[in-house]
């Protein structure tokens, strides 16, 4: 039997992941609310590989796939989901001398913000978050963390007139991050979640085995907002989100607690603040994971929440499951990932659409 | 129990009445959250003034609807200011008459030792929030605020009277009436957020004279300030499905010891918030409305939330593309909160503006394949 | 059933119900053992299905508005986090419970395995505050591999939950909601014929935030809702003015929650003609399905009815038996007792949710 007919039978390949889109997503800035710039490369991304797109009233985008075989095909209707926004900043104020005040949107650990370099607007005019040397200051000052509502952005301007030539009120501030690559480790900001939009571009580029409705979501950071919505508008019967999750590897970890880790493969979530992962759905996960020798890791339970707790439930409920890429240093301005885990998410969620299409009755 | 609504001034003429006297109507009506029923009657009668229907939906919400002149179907704007004041619930008689209360809403306990309040029972009574006096207080209380549980209220009456005049559940409200200030500024407990009602009513009246071409539907809301949702903003946003809400609700003012940013002036005109919660064509139009009227107005950076009705419209259903518009308060949450009427008719003028000039075929969704 | 059993039955069918319900297993999002016990109870009743979040619906065709009566049938429980070397295994909770709550409790999984939560006290004395969530663990009394293959991460465990009377009251880790869904039962057993379209949703996952009562509420849009649960009153912080052996509540207020009129008068005409002594919640904490339900899809006017209970420090629940006689007597007579007409009524269709 030829090749292509093995193929055919076996219900055709997964698509390759992309990491292409990786670094471009990853790249692009999109704090909770100016998802914009993220979502242009997305559009770029995935436009010609869709059968209709269209941003919603909240700036999710929302992208409808029929599966191969057209109408013969059926199977439910997936919800496959990431969200575009990062965790960051907005620009508050401009002060007379034309430093720029900022706050936060999303959660973010305020020590790791002194001494560090943003990028502000869409310009991505740099600034950097000044702080006294230390031989200005007392021994008590030192050991304090400044809170976000003192610190400041200087971007080299000396009034605010100066300052509002290049930069607006309410312009996004994101860390000042490029991609880069060693190894099979890849460094970038904003894995989560860029990784699931590269993983559910990625997933897009073929036609699925069932019928698939692709949401790339806004204000996940910000208290699971965009999918909320973007789950009412598409109402699938199954939703699977896509998402970067922290890893728990640090010195002193024991063996337990560094679950889940960098590179051991796509991360399938139990419980969590925000979900019960219907039991069904994440067995058929788990199948299908070890049928194709696919390494699979739990998320450790009751720790964070994603957007499959909003779309869970939405309307009359939908049961809903997560897969993560473990990621070291998430919310902080680089983070790591294992290039081999987002190509195993891509074919884990791939085979396990063709068991859902192969078991609905 | 004194009285003080002057009821035979006001069915007639209430339709030419100033900002000033809306403000201090609106501000003396009863009624929190989950109680907004008392007070549902008079915001029926000052919508009646203007808008082409009023009718109220089953969670209590009151609507206002101005029929679009464009054609069928029509294309929907909710504007949403909510109804509730915060207030406080009886929850238990003590021995000695001395009554306990659960707040409804956030209240600045600071605020309240020594206040007087209204218990809304069948024959409404005066109380006071009771307070100990300095010399029978031990060292550094002073210091401490009383945390709401441990304050109580006393009307003076022994415990039989109050067990039998006040059930569990009555309504209790702080009793200031409106005070005048200087610039023609008035304080009284409410301008959060029956200014934002007030600014329902004179958007109304505007609209009334000037049809946009958009169905505009002014809903009073109920439970903003209780619980984890606006309670009213989300049921009504789920039943009509606009595409377009904007919330009114109140903005901190210019007060000493706040930084750069974190407020707005009193006296320079409505907040055109932006943010996560704004929907940015929504707010260019705002803004660009603004600058077309020449009124003084400025933007406020809120950006995760914005505190208002506007969070769980957007959430709504599937989504729709919200705004928000801030009057200047000072004194949030106290029984002075000090607002300003121009800021009120700068911000109904600039709502009504807006919503006149929407095009047509505006929608919240872009199709882009 | 053996004739004992139906004798039993016959002499106290609430008895049975609570005996029949209150052990069975039902952590929140996995409440098959419960589930599968109602389904017992209510057969005859009328069509029976299982929505996606795992809600039981059961429906009561009728004339009359569209009714829905929630009562929740998970119980708290526990999760597997991590596997430590030595065999025990690290667990979080799921639902209501504090981690004091929890100490010394036997805990329950799916295919019998059993394991008692333990707590070591910090050497530095420093938990006068409680022991946080994190420093429980289970002790299996297995090796870490026979661990390992029994109590696996991401098992999902409940209190035992042996149902016991002491005097006039009932005792047992779950009552809180069992007592509330065998109720209800109990409630339509008794009342063959309502005065409405009568929607009955037994949810999943109540403990966890409400979270079935808000789908199961969407997908039946009723026009009015009865919300039966348990309400712990009279410990240090309690602010409400409700003790055991006085009669249901009728929940004014709690966080999230407030009674609507509508819901409120028909609770209030009921418990008259039913001559059930009622009390009054009003508080600023808890927070039951009731607040989800009435927040649901364009809002719901609903009614909190509190079966008042006392928490004892460790793992049980206590209620006066003859507050849950008086509930059962009250749900019954709302179920008989049509509502005040609507000012504005509204035509619609109940909505189903996901795949199951």
């Amino acid at each position: 039997m030829s090749r292509a007919r093995t193929a055919l039978r076996r219900g055709g390949a997964a698509p390759l992941f992309e990491e292409r889109f990786l670094e471009a997503f990853s790249n692009a800035d999109g704090p909770s609310g100016w998802e914009a710039p993220v979502r242009a490369k997305v559009v770029e991304a995935v436009r010609d590989a869709v059968d209709s797109l269209e941003v919603d009233a909240m700036g999710s985008l929302v992208a409808r796939i029929a599966p191969a075989g057209g109408r013969a095909r059926r199977g439910p209707h997936v919800m496959l989901c990431a969200h575009m926004d990062e965790v960051g900043f907005m620009v508050t104020a401009v002060e007379k001398d034309g430093r720029l005040r900022i706050r936060k949107v999303g959660g973010i650990d305020p020590r790791i913000l002194m001494g560090q370099v943003f990028r502000v607007g869409t310009k991505g005019i740099r600034g950097v978050a000044g702080v006294l040397p230390a031989h200005l200051l007392s021994n008590n000052d030192m050991s304090k963390v400044v809170p976000i509502e003192e610190l400041f952005l200087d971007i080299g301007a000396s009034s605010r007139n100066e300052a509002l030539q290049a930069v607006s009120l309410g312009d996004l501030v994101a860390f000042d991050t490029t991609y880069e690559s060693w190894g099979s480790v890849r460094k970038g900001k904003a894995f989560d979640d860029r990784v699931g939009c590269a993983v559910l571009a990625s997933l897009v580029q073929k036609r699925p085995p069932v019928p698939v409705t692709a949401v790339w979501a806004v204000q996940e950071e910000i208290g699971l907002r965009g999918a909320a919505a973007a789950a009412r508008r598409v109402s699938p019967d199954l939703a699977i989100v896509l998402e970067g999750t922290a890893s728990g590897e640090a010195p002193g970890a024991s063996e337990g607690e560094s679950q889940p880790r960098m590179g051991g493969g796509p991360t399938i979530t139990i419980q969590d603040r925000s979900l019960m992962a219907d039991a069904r759905l994440t067995e058929l996960l788990q199948k299908t994971a070890k049928a194709r020798k696919i390494p699979t890791q739990w998320k450790r339970p009751g720790v964070g929440g994603t957007d499959a707790g909003r779309i869970a439930l939405s309307g009359a409920g939908v049961p809903a499951a997560v897969v993560s890429v473990a990621c070291r240093y998430i919310h902080a301005p680089a983070a790591y990932l294992d290039i081999r885990d987002p190509r195993r998410v891509v074919e884990l969620v791939w085979h396990t659409l063709e068991a859902l299409g192969k078991e609905w009755a | 129990m004194p009285r003080s609504n002057n009821k035979s001034t006001r069915r007639s003429g209430q339709a030419d009445w100033s900002t000033d006297e809306w403000l201090r109507h609106l501000t003396a009506l009863p009624g929190v959250a989950g109680h907004e029923h008392a007070l549902v009657p008079e915001i029926e009668a000052a919508f009646r003034l203007f808008a082409d229907k009023v009718e109220r939906d089953r969670m209590g919400n009151v609507l206002g609807w101005i029929h679009g002149s464009g054609p069928s179907p029509r294309p929907r704007a909710l504007l949403a200011a909510h109804l509730d004041r915060i207030g406080f619930l009886v929850s238990r008689i003590e021995r000695g008459g001395f009554i306990r209360v659960v707040p409804v809403g956030g209240f600045d306990p600071r605020t309240l030792p020594g206040k007087e309040v209204v218990v809304h029972s069948k024959q409404p009574m005066v109380a006071i929030f009771g307070t100990k006096p300095p010399h029978l207080q031990k060292k550094g209380e002073s210091e401490k605020v009383i945390p709401i549980e441990d304050l109580y209220l006393d009307t003076g009456y022994p415990e039989a009277v109050v067990k039998r005049r006040v059930p569990i559940g009555t309504l209790v409200m702080l009793r200031q009436p409106p005070v005048g200030l200087l610039k023609s500024r008035l304080a009284a407990p409410g301008m959060d957020n029956r200014s934002g009602i007030a600014v329902l009513v004179r958007t109304l009246q505007a609209l009334r004279d000037r049809r946009p071409a958009w169905d505009v539907i002014a809903v009073g809301t109920v439970e903003e300030e209780d619980g984890q949702i606006c309670l009213g903003a989300r049921t009504s946003a789920e039943a009509l499905r606009p595409e377009i809400g904007i919330a009114i609700d109140v903005s901190h003012g210019d007060m000493p010891g706040t930084r750069e940013g974190d407020t707005v002036p009193l006296g320079g005109g409505p907040s055109i918030c932006m943010g996560a919660n704004i929907h940015p064509g929504v707010f260019d139009g705002l803004r660009s409305s603004a600058r077309a009227l020449g009124f003084p107005y400025s933007v406020e950076v809120t950006p995760a939330s914005s505190g208002t009705d506007a969070m769980d419209i957007q959430i709504a259903s599937v989504g729709v593309a919200t705004g928000v518009l801030g009057i200047p308060c000072r004194y949030m949450h106290t029984g002075v909160e000090v607002v300003a009427p121009s800021d009120v008719d700068h911000c109904a003028a600039l709502l009504s503006h807006y919503l006149v000039g929407l095009e047509p075929q505006w929608r919240a969704t872009e199709v882009l394949k | 059933m053996t004739p004992k059993a139906r004798r039993a039955t016959r002499a106290n069918p609430l008895d049975a119900l609570l005996n029949s319900l209150v052990p069975a297993y039902g952590p929140p999002g996995r409440e098959t053992g419960v589930r599968a016990a109602l389904r017992g109870a209510l057969r005859g009743m009328g069509p029976v299905s299982e929505d996606a979040l795992g809600n039981l619906h059961l429906h009561r065709p009728g004339r009359g508005p569209r009714l829905l009566l929630v009562a929740a049938m998970d119980a708290p429980g526990v999760i597997v986090t991590r596997l430590e070397s030595n065999g025990t295994a690290r667990i979080d909770l799921l639902g209501g419970r504090s981690a004091a709550e929890l100490i010394g409790a036997m805990v329950v999984f799916p295919d019998g395995g059993r394991a008692l939560v333990a707590y070591d006290r910090p050497s530095n004395g420093k938990d006068a505050a409680g022991p946080e969530a994190g420093t429980l663990y289970l002790v299996t009394g297995l090796d870490k591999n026979a661990a390992a293959k029994r109590f696996p991460v991401g098992s999902v465990g409940m209190a035992e939950s042996r149902l016991d009377r002491l005097g006039d009251q009932w005792r047992s880790p779950s009552l809180d909601n069992r007592a509330g869904a065998a109720a209800v039962v109990a409630a339509l057993e008794r009342t063959p014929k309502s005065a409405y379209d009568l929607h009955v949703v037994f949810a999943a996952q109540s403990e966890l935030g409400s979270r079935g009562a808000l789908t199961g509420a969407f997908g039946v849009d009723p026009e009015l809702a009865i919300v039966v649960e348990l309400a712990h009153v009279g410990d240090g912080k309690d602010q409400s003015s409700v003790t055991l052996g006085e009669g249901p509540c009728v929940g004014l207020k709690e966080h999230g929650y407030i009674a609507h009129p509508r819901g409120l008068d028909l609770a209030r005409k009921a418990a008259k003609a039913a001559r059930v002594p009622i009390q009054y919640l009003v508080r600023d904490e808890g927070s039951t399905d009731a607040g989800a339900v009435r927040r649901s899809g364009a809002g719901v006017p609903t009614v909190l009815i509190a079966i008042p209970a006392r928490k004892t420090g460790g793992p049980d629940s206590l209620v006066h038996a003859r507050d849950l006689e008086r509930t059962v007597d009250l749900v019954a007579r709302l179920l008989v007792t049509p509502p005040a007409p609507e000012p504005t009524p509204r035509k619609r269709t109940p909505r189903r949710g996901g795949a199951r």
